[in-house]
């Protein structure tokens, strides 16, 4: 089943790798945005089935555009998947405090980051 | 019969496309490596300053999250462990400094001779 998904990352080259690989193995549609703020506008703007979201980002981080995609209804019930590259278990603990749907870690496999994302969200 | 443990075969064109993107952004995988290069001299010296520390720890950061999706992920082992180095150490001794100066030469090497 394609789904339409929402890569937001300040780095062009893990959103080009995410994109290509969401797109190339799994045939999803993918929108992508460059900062938290532009997220936030791709996200109202294209209604996504799930947003990919990095933590670590200048200006409005994951943590503050994941907040604020919540306080938005109209992207407060999209899924988000937090996309990080902290490994240690208490930043996986605030993560997780958050209220995200799932937490992935990079580097992803581009050939099973769909699966991984189908798999978090409970998607067949 | 077929497996549910069987890998998952690549779509044609993922590598090459993979590869495309490589040498777009490896300019930019360098230039991270040669931030961490640039470190060592002050950081050794223990006169890092907190602004260098924050962009030592993001380009290391940002390697070690996507090197191994590129299919280098020993170049992400090396980074993290780079990064925690750097981020760790306010008063660095000489096998940190050993160590730190070892990941930058051995990134390069993986970096510049992935196929």
């Amino acid at each position: 089943m394609s789904h339409h998904i929402l890569i937001i990352d300040d780095e062009d080259d893990i959103r080009e790798v995410a994109a290509l690989s969401l797109e190339t193995v799994a045939g999803w549609d993918v929108v992508t945005a460059n900062s938290g703020a532009q997220g936030l506008l791709r996200a109202v703007e294209h209604q996504p089935d799930a947003i990919l979201l990095d933590v670590m980002m200048p200006g409005m981080d994951g943590p503050t555009t994941f907040r604020e995609l919540r306080k938005n209804p109209a992207t407060a019930r999209i899924p988000v998947v937090l996309l990080t590259a902290k490994v240690q278990s208490n930043d996986q603990r605030r993560f997780a405090d958050l209220g995200v749907n799932a937490i992935l870690f990079k580097p992803f496999d581009p050939l099973t980051l769909a699966q991984q994302i189908s798999d978090a969200l409970g998607w067949k | 019969m077929s497996s549910n443990t069987e890998p998952n075969p690549e779509p044609p064109g993922l590598a090459e496309a993979l590869n495309r993107l490589w040498r777009q952004f490896l300019p930019q995988m360098l230039e991270r490596v040669t931030v961490l290069d640039c470190a060592i001299g002050p950081f050794a010296a223990g006169v890092l300053t907190e602004e260098q520390r924050e962009e030592v720890n993001a380009a290391a950061h940002k390697l070690a999250g996507i090197l191994g999706s590129f299919g280098l992920p020993d170049g992400t082992i090396l980074a993290r462990e780079a990064e925690s180095i750097f981020a760790a150490s306010s008063e660095p001794n000489a096998i940190a400094v050993a160590r730190v100066a070892r990941i930058v030469i051995d990134l390069r090497f993986l970096i510049q001779n992935r196929r």
